[in-house]
């Protein structure tokens, strides 16, 4: 099993779509996958026309089974919902033994080939929860200054939980809302390509069919599978970026 | 003599590495004349719908020559001669005129299950008349 964290302390970056399509997409592919919501906002469930629910803080504070809280989507795609009772899971988490751990320890016991955490932009007990449960951390960013901030703060984090003997399989750098026609994303994009190398992973192409798609509480997979946020932009015969390509980058990390 | 700089090469994602090369080349152009940048629109407007139109297949050395050989005698574009021939073999093939089970032989390929194993006498370079 491999746990995924889309973190950025950020805020719109697009950590909730990436998460919500590329879980989507994972259990069309067939693997068995849990999405979870450690966002108080409680948005996932939304997403996938549902309403929100304390998911979380019956899994954590009154210890159901996972199995029991966690709300069948598809096949083979499971979420564990969220809302404003996932602050009460943030108090008792601190006040707890282990603190650190208990979000690992419950994850890791559990039946699934993928997890999927999408994280609050947030820097709390719960979103070190989510790193130090984490294999591979997802970082979704906008091509500015200001997003591009919050993942140096988010790699930070990770170094310090490094530094405590976590040991993270790799992170990527996921730019969204990418518009490869202005120069400032040009700008940005070159520089992220000069940081971070291997470690970019193709962007996301802003589409306003990502905004309509929450509207109708659908997925990118049914309400728009060849958007260009989907299948990246033309390049002659190929398709450059999209969440297929970030897909079949995730499916490289869960087949080692 | 002049130091060397070296630089050391950051490894990319390839998609990321294509679409940078894009627009690394789209901000150039942008820094040229109007008149130029036109030419150059034009140019790879010509370019991506011509795209469409392109295959590769692997065919005997023996019969690109003989197509290229005929493209030269006839000056006719060697693509037209070959939309021709695959055309006349399509419709022969969809009205049943051409059988291919006399080339067919067992493929061991895990993606094809057949491959056509031609005669020698059938593709040769015919010597040039008069």
């Amino acid at each position: 099993m491999k746990i995924f964290a889309f973190a950025n302390q950020k805020g719109g970056v697009g950590k909730t779509t990436t998460a919500v399509t590329l879980a989507d997409g994972l259990a069309r592919m067939k693997v068995k996958t849990l999405l979870v919501d450690l966002d108080p906002q409680g948005h996932l469930a939304l997403s996938f026309g549902l309403e929100k629910s304390p998911g979380l803080y019956r899994l954590i504070c009154l210890d159901e089974p996972l199995e029991k809280v966690a709300v069948r989507i598809s096949a083979n795609l499971d979420l564990l919902p969220g809302d404003k009772q996932t602050e009460k899971v943030k108090r008792q988490i601190a006040i707890s033994d282990f603190r650190e751990a208990i979000l690992a320890d419950i994850l890791h016991e559990a039946d699934y080939d993928a997890v999927l955490l999408d994280m609050a932009p947030s820097l709390d007990v719960l979103h070190i929860n989510g790193l130090i449960a984490a294999d591979w951390v997802v970082i979704p960013t906008r091509p500015d200054a200001l997003a591009l901030d919050g993942v140096k703060e988010i790699l930070t984090t990770m170094a310090e939980i490094n530094q405590n003997g976590h040991r993270y399989r790799g992170y990527s750098i996921l730019p969204t809302f990418f518009d490869r026609t202005t120069r400032e994303t040009f700008l940005q994009f070159q520089e992220l390509a000069k940081t971070f190398g291997e470690h970019l992973w193709p962007p996301i192409p802003q589409d306003t069919r990502v905004r309509e798609t929450v509207a109708y509480g659908k997925t990118l997979w049914d309400y728009s599978p060849n958007s260009v946020s989907m299948n990246g932009y033309k390049d002659g015969k190929q398709r450059l970026g999209g969440y297929k390509q970030v897909l079949a980058r995730m499916l490289e990390v869960i087949n080692g | 003599m002049a130091e060397k700089k070296f630089e050391r090469r950051t490894s990319l994602d390839p998609a990321v590495a294509d679409l940078l090369s894009g627009m690394e080349q789209r901000q150039a152009e942008s820094q040229l004349p109007r008149k130029e940048r036109e030419r150059l629109g034009r140019e790879r407007a010509k370019i991506q719908s011509r795209r469409e139109q392109r295959a590769t297949y692997d065919l005997p050395p023996a019969l690109r020559e003989e197509i290229r050989v005929m493209s030269e005698d006839l000056r006719i574009p060697a693509s037209q001669l070959v939309t021709l021939a695959l055309a006349r073999f399509m419709n022969d093939y969809n009205s049943g005129t051409i059988d291919l089970g006399k080339y067919k032989q067992p493929s061991r390929s895990p993606r094809y299950d057949w491959n056509l194993v031609f005669p020698d006498d059938l593709i040769r370079m015919k010597k040039k008349k008069g």
